[in-house]
Order: structure tokens, then sequence, then C-alpha cells
């Protein structure tokens, strides 16, 4: 995760998982976010890779990226390579 | 669409096996079935009407759904589902009115005849979609891809031993030795189709639901390979019958093993529950765990129901089929319910708007409440059948009844959304149960 780039980690805390009530960042789905000239690029995995939800949670990232002020663009790219694990998973506060 | 992956047909399929299971019940409720009078045909009739009409039309509609998750590849020719469902229920209910013939009633006899080809119908058109989804090497590689396909290799040889079955029963040219037919036609019903596919869809959905780690290695290999050798037995004992020769040695040999098998499948299946990452595992997990005592339960019973038939072997049946594959499937049918709800509805305001979790969507007490009366009346019916007891069988019924009752209460509550607040439900509310509205569709029709 990039620090220096706060809005982008806000919008992807504000996207849960449906099935846990945490959000993707807490469920460590998110692999890769980054911003660059205008444009959030983040790489997102599901728990598993037939997950029915795969491509509304990608719209959904995609759309709460280019809800914040500054995106003009967004990436949001999928991949299983490494699997989601429940290890990947932050401690529950 | 919002979850164009999806099957549009499950909660059809879902509605469909309701209903049957309801029309067991209350035929049995009618005391047209009970301790030792399963022969009977309006016996015949009720346990079809279960085991066919709600397990089997369940464990379809759910792999028509799950196939693609196992396999992480879309749903192949998903325009069959709908046939298939139509082939079925009109398949189930013509056997079972055929097995009335049975009891006298002369002029349904050609039902009987018609009942097991559309029925193979149906069968045959789920085996296509579901085989040309996950028949790639990558898939077959998975662990529970394999147990799907082994289970309908035994739905094969389940369809054609009932179909030779009710060909000798209805008097025509093909005739097999019923007391060599049944016990087989049992172990590949309940032993192999049922139960090896719950086996392979619980791997990927207790792992989905628990947060546990998806295991693999050695103990996975085990479950798969004495499966294999089980339902390899029970095929070549089905070979032997249609030859007019004795299978009772092979089918000996793999309901011998059916206790190690399960045994296996229980030490993997602990060992996910104990790696879970969910501290509080949800109703419909609970619940499975019961499932997963009455699977071993079963598995006990198994061997003096073999050795001594009997109510020991309606014993073990029973609660094979009541409490462990109805008991689970209705414990995960209403997180599936919850799950297809929620992604019609919310899966679009995802990253827009709050979102309510899965879980809010039903009520885990009134979920509780009657998975409770259902698993009682499995531990009376069990007691009555051992007891050749027909009151308290009829009693275990009625419980049954009232359990089944209370989850599609629930289930109806979840479709209409009616645990959210009302600021959370939408305007327009899902279908109960077919993806659309007849007057809806009357006007696409004609637009």
């Amino acid at each position: 995760m990039t620090e220096a780039v706060p809005d982008i980690t806000r919008a992807l805390r504000s996207v849960i998982d449906p099935e846990t009530g945490r959000d993707l960042v807490a469920m460590g789905m998110i692999y890769e976010a980054r911003f660059e000239a205008g444009t959030a690029y983040v790489t997102m995995t599901t728990t598993t890779r037939g997950c029915p939800l795969t491509e509304m949670l990608r719209l959904g990232v995609e759309t709460a990226l280019l809800a914040i002020a500054g995106v003009a663009m967004a990436e949001v790219r999928l991949t299983w390579d490494p699997p989601w694990t429940p290890e990947r998973m932050e401690p529950v506060p | 669409m919002p979850g164009k992956s999806l099957s549009r047909w499950t909660m059809a399929w879902f509605g469909s096996a309701l209903l049957f299971l309801l029309g067991a019940c209350a035929m049995a409720l009618f005391g047209l079935a009970g301790p030792g009078e399963w022969s009977r045909g309006a016996g015949m009739a009720v346990v079809h009407l279960f085991v066919l009409g709600w397990l089997c039309q369940v464990m379809l509609g759910a792999l028509i759904q799950f196939v693609p998750v196992l396999a992480a590849r879309p749903l192949a020719f998903p325009g069959l589902a709908l046939p298939a469902l139509a082939f079925s229920s009109a398949g189930i209910m013509a056997l079972a009115a055929g097995f009335l013939t049975l009891d006298g009633h002369e002029a349904l006899r050609p039902l009987f005849l018609l009942g097991p080809f559309s029925i193979g119908a149906a069968f045959m058109l789920v085996a296509v979609t579901v085989g040309a989804t996950v028949l790639h090497r990558a898939c077959l590689r998975l662990a529970e891809v394999r147990l799907v396909v082994l289970a309908m290799v035994a739905l094969s040889g389940l369809w054609l031993s009932g179909a030779v079955m009710a060909l000798t029963l209805a008097g025509t040219r093909i005739a097999v030795d019923l007391t060599e037919a049944l016990p087989l036609h049992m172990l590949l019903g309940l032993g192999g189709w049922l139960s090896l596919a719950a086996f392979g869809v619980s791997y990927k959905l207790f792992a989905m639901f628990l947060l546990a780690p998806e295991q693999g290695g050695m103990v996975r290999r085990a479950v798969f390979l004495t499966a294999v050798l089980v339902v390899a037995l029970a095929l070549w004992a089905l070979c032997l019958l249609l030859a007019g020769r004795s299978g009772g040695r092979a089918v000996s040999v793999a309901i011998g093993l059916v206790p190690a098998l399960t045994m296996i499948y229980l030490g993997e299946i602990t060992r996910l529950w104990r790696s879970r990452r969910r501290p509080v595992p949800e109703a419909n997990m609970l619940w499975s765990r019961m499932g997963l005592l009455f699977l071993a339960l079963a598995a006990l019973l198994i061997v003096p129901g073999w050795q001594f038939g009997g109510v020991w072997a309606e014993a073990a049946v029973f609660v094979a089929l009541v409490g462990w594959l109805s008991l689970l499937t209705l414990a995960q049918m209403v997180k599936i319910v919850s799950f297809l709800t929620w992604v019609q509805i919310f899966a679009p305001r995802i990253g827009r708007q709050p979102v309510p979790v899965v879980q809010k969507l039903s009520d885990a007490r009134a979920v509780a409440s009657g998975l409770a009366f259902w698993s009682v009346g499995t531990v009376v019916g069990c007691l009555a059948l051992l007891l050749g007891s027909s009151g308290g069988f009829l009693f275990a019924v009625l419980l049954l009844t009232l359990g089944a009752l209370g989850v599609m209460r629930e289930l109806i509550a979840i479709r209409h959304l009616s645990h959210l607040e009302p600021a959370e439900r939408p305007a327009c509310l899902p279908h109960l149960v077919l993806p659309f509205t007849f007057s809806r569709a009357r006007a696409e029709a004609r637009s």
C-alpha cells in the first residue's frame, strides 16, 4: 500500500466485503494501490477465484476511486496470483 | 445485469424442491409412509418425492449455481437449466404417481414408464452443462471438482439402476432381481451421488463461510480415492445385475468402505473447522455441523444396517437422508438464498453507497428454531424406526414439517428483505421464485 496516497486507501476502505462486513483493505484483498498523473491504479483479488461477486467488486472499487477528488481515471486489475488466504486479513481491532 | 455469472433459475429449482419436500411430508402425515411400509406403492412414492423431488432437485440446482464457483469458469449452456427443471419436475411427479400402480391403481401404469425417461432427460441436460463447464485439465486438478464429477458418474448409475427397477416393477420384459438392485440403488444414490456432491461442494463453501485456508494434500486424495473405489464397485455390481448375475459381494465391499470414507472426510472437515478465521460461525455453519454429526451417526448405523437389515437399515438411511443431507441443505439454503438476494439487490450499489452485510437479510434465531425442529424430528424419527413405532414416526414427521415450514417462512422473509430497516429496502423487491413476472414476460414478448 502507498501511504502517500491516503485518499485512495480511504476510498478502498469504503468498499466492504458483504460476507464479513470488513473493508477490502482489512480483508487483505488489495495487493497494490498507487496514484500517478491523475490515474489511480489498484491491483486486487477476491477470496476465491470463482467468486460470483468478482466483477461487481471490481466495478465497485473503480466507482469508489473515481469519486475521489483529483482522480480522473481508475484502473482496477484483478489477480489471483498469489491466491488470497485468510492470513492476509488484518487482525480484528 | 448484476451477478451475470449467477444462474437465473436457482430460486426456481429451490422452490420446486421445497414444494416436493412439503408434498412428501404431507403424504407421510397422512400415514402413507412409516416403519415397515416402504415397499408399498404409496411409501415408495413418498420416498421418491423426498429423495428425487427434494434432495436431488436441490443438489442439481445448487450444482448449476456453484460449479462456476468451484471451477472458476462461466457456466456452459446456461439455457439448459430451465428445460432440465421442467423434465425433472414432470418426471418425478410421473414416477411418484406410477408407484401407486403397486397399490392397484392400474390406470397410472404408463406414468411408471414415462417417469424414469423424463428424469433421465433432466439428468442428462444437467450433466451436459456441468460437464462442459468442468471437464478441463486445470479444473480436474481441483479435489472439489473431481468429487462432483465422480458424483455425476454415480448419478448415471443411480438412474440406470432406478430405471431398470421401475421397468421390472411395471411388468415389462426387462427384469432384474429387485432384492439385489435395491441396496445397490440406495448406495449409488445416497453414498454416491448425493453425498459425494455434498462433499465436493462443502470443501469450497465451508472454507469460504468459515474463512478457513483451503486445504488439499493427502487426506483429500484419500477421500477421493476411497470414493472412486466405492463408485467403481457399485458400477461393477450394476453391470453384474444387468447381466443377470449377483453383484452382492461388490456391494458389500463398497458399503463396508462407506464408514471409512465418511470418517476420513469428517476428519478433514474438523481440521478445516479448527483452522477458521471466523471466530463465531454463522447459523448455516453451526447447523451444518449438526448435519455432519448426523452423517457420523448414519455411518455408524450402516454397519448393523448392512449386517441385519430391517429397522437398522431403515434408521441408517433415514438419518443419512433427513439428518445429514436435508439438514445440511436447509442450513445452506438459507445462506445461499440470502447471498443471491443480496447480489440481486445490493451488488450494483457496491462502492456507490453503504450496503448491508449478507447476514442482515436473515434472522439467525428464526433459522435456528426451524432447524432445531428438523433436528429433533430426525432423532425422534430414527428412534421410532428402530422401535418400529408408527405413532412415534408420525410425531417425527410432524416435527420435520414444522421445521421445514419454519425455514420456508424465513426464506420468504429473506426474499422480501423483511429483516432490513425500511430505509435499506429498495423500492422494487426481487421476485420470490421466478426471475420474472408473467405480466412483464408477456409485455416483453409483445414488444
